[in-house]
């Protein structure tokens, strides 16, 4: 009896594990001639590329130079594709959620040093940090410190996981320092600051290991009272015509993701002209359209296509809180704030 | 739990008897052994103040007894609803016993990730039975609760089929005997039964503990995922991992490795000890 128990746990595991390597990596049908681009992006941007951007440029291509191209995508949560590139996946153009990930290729010497020198600093998307809530706003979520408040279930993603929680995090964590620092006219109160980021820990019902699984807990399974998550995200849930009512905090962040032609796979494959074209073409005007169809905000400034989405009060970037290195150490370093939160309740 | 014993024969020291000898030998290496191995070199390669920081860093300690706590609750629940559950199996005929003793199994063909949906559909705060739990202040899921619903589920059949062969092949007369001299049903039970019962009961404990030490795919839809809170050690381990924390991952893994292996070691002398073959 126990030989058969186990042999059927054996035979399960086996089946769990192919079923698990066979969501891996998704690859279109494979083109025996003509050009081949390895996408290796992060999970949020599927929709937009694999249904908008991919087929535009498949067009552009072949007026331009009469070539078909043909693309093998993978989409997975940043950090992981980050590391997944960074240690031999041979992708040719890398799209992240945040620099910081971005910075894993440069230090694995996978991207060029020089990968944010041009026109829009190597960042293709923009976005902003949004609190998602319930129809009528039953709980009157507004800003950040609603997130705070007794009897609000929230709900973000784990920032050990997740590029999009850590968006999130740095949102409240830079709203409260900004603040701070404006009523004192200079240093913050970090004691202050770090409060808030625990109160509004302390309110969170879940952890999901992606955004995207976070969106799903809040609307197909009816979880909390409020999501924080990147506006993007919200709006294709509107384009899918499942709506999700949101506020955009007085004060919130800007979300810059950039994107790169990883050098040592384009110089393997041969294929760094079109590689960087098409990394062209994502900045192109055509390109920033089909995006905002998705919900991306054109990363130019002077775009028109600006003026659909909703201005916020004060907008903050990365570089306003002193870059990702510096906010990576002070939120979620081994002495960081976030971290600190939970050290504390081990004493 | 009959072990499983060498057969000596004549024709064992041939050079087709030796090659698959060694094959077997090397595949359970190359399998098991090695990459157990490379863990543990690498954990403790930066030395043992690295290991050492990383296994005592409070999340990772919560981690770990979180882990072993709700493990130890759901083998005590185990033990007594799977213990029930052969008994039934073995000493009553009524119908559907059949398709009964089927779906014992059906645990191990699910897998995990889905046995973590299917309680979160269930007893998830949106669901019709987690709202009203949620009435009476019962949290199941994204709580401590959920992970011991899902420890159980999958480690469901260990108990029962560890006890059910033993209870099979029993002799009754000892517990004939015992009611001819006027013993009570239950008092039957608990000198004559259970005693005999006994090593059977310890090994599906163990072996459900050691399953519930490394579940992951369906603690983290339930458990809530949170520092401090909900975080079981493979969760712990996962989050590390993703974030970039090598070390700690690996000093972790190390643990949960060392413990499981305890566990199995421990039922493999206990189950010598208990053995009618060779307990001398």
């Amino acid at each position: 009896m126990k030989t058969r128990v186990q042999i059927l746990g054996f035979v399960t595991a086996m089946a769990i594990s192919g079923l698990v390597a066979g969501c891996g990596s998704s690859s279109g049908p494979v083109a025996s001639s003509g050009d081949v681009i390895k996408l290796g992006a992060y999970s949020v941007v599927r929709e937009a590329f694999h249904d908008a951007l991919i087929p535009a440029f498949q067009q552009h291509w072949k007026q331009k130079t009469g070539r078909e191209v043909s693309f093998e995508e993978s989409y997975n949560a940043s950090g992981a594709q980050a590391r997944a590139i960074a240690s031999g996946f041979d992708a040719d153009v890398a799209i992240l959620s945040h620099s910081g990930d971005m910075n894993q290729l440069v230090q694995a010497n996978r991207v060029a040093k020089d990968w944010d020198q041009n026109a829009t600093h190597g960042i293709v998307t923009h976005s902003v940090v949004v609190i998602g809530h319930r129809d009528g706003n039953p709980k009157g979520i507004k800003d950040w410190s609603d997130l705070a408040k007794p009897g609000v279930g929230v709900l973000y993603p784990d920032p050990k996981t997740s590029g999009g929680a850590r968006w999130n995090i740095n949102a409240i964590y830079g709203s409260a320092l900004l603040a701070s620092k404006a009523a004192s006219g200079g240093s913050p109160d970090l004691a202050a600051v770090g409060d808030l980021l625990k109160r509004v820990q302390a309110n969170v019902v879940n952890m999901d290991a992606s955004g995207r699984q976070s969106m799903a807990s809040f609307s197909e399974r009816g979880i909390g009272d409020a999501v924080v998550t990147y506006e993007n995200e919200i709006l294709l849930r509107k384009k899918e015509a499942k709506p999700i009512e949101y506020v955009v905090p007085e004060a919130t962040l800007l979300i810059e993701s950039p994107a790169a032609v990883v050098d040592s796979s384009v110089e393997k494959h041969k294929n760094r002209e079109v590689a960087t074209a098409f990394l062209a073409f994502l900045t192109s005007s055509e390109g920033q359209k089909l995006l905002a169809d998705y919900g991306f905000r054109p990363v130019d400034p002077a775009s028109p296509a600006l003026a659909e989405f909703p201005k916020p009060a004060k907008l903050f970037t990365m570089a306003d809180l002193g870059g990702w290195d510096e906010v990576q150490t002070a939120v979620y370093g081994p002495k960081g704030l976030w971290t600190s939160i939970f050290s504390d309740q081990g004493k | 739990m009959a072990r499983v014993e060498t057969k000596r024969g004549g024709g064992d020291t041939g050079l087709p008897d030796l090659a698959l000898r060694g094959m077997t030998l090397g595949y359970l290496g190359w399998m098991v052994v090695l990459p157990i191995v490379a863990l543990g070199y690498q954990a403790l390669a930066a030395g043992p103040q690295a290991f050492l920081d990383a296994v005592l860093d409070p999340q990772a300690i919560h981690a770990l007894k979180l882990t072993v706590v709700t493990a130890l609750v759901m083998v005590v629940i185990n033990v007594v609803m799977g213990t029930a559950t052969a008994w039934v199996l073995v000493r009553y005929e009524f119908p559907g016993k059949r398709v009964m003793n089927a779906l014992i199994d059906l645990p191990f063909a699910v897998p995990t990730v889905v046995t973590g949906l299917m309680l979160v559909l269930l007893y998830g705060p949106s669901s019709v039975l987690g709202t009203i739990l949620g009435q009476y202040g019962f949290s199941v899921i994204y709580a401590q609760p959920g992970i011991v619903l899902a420890l159980l589920f999958v480690s469901y059949p260990f108990a029962i089929r560890s006890v059910q062969p033993v209870l099979l092949e029993l002799d009754r007369a000892e517990e004939e005997a015992a009611a001819t001299m006027g013993a009570s049903g239950w008092l039957t039970f608990w000198r004559v039964t259970l005693p005999t019962l006994v090593p059977a009961i310890i090994t599906g404990a163990g072996l459900s503990f050691g399953r519930a030490l490394g579940e992951f795919g369906s603690v983290i839809l339930v458990a809530g995922n949170q520092p401090m809170k909900t975080k079981t050690t493979p969760l712990y381990v996962f989050g590390e991992i993703e974030s970039g924390n090598k070390q700690g991952a690996m000093a972790v893994s190390l643990v949960l490795l060392a413990l499981s292996l305890g566990v199995l070691i421990f039922l493999n002398l206990y189950q010598r000890r208990w053995s009618p073959e060779d307990g001398h």
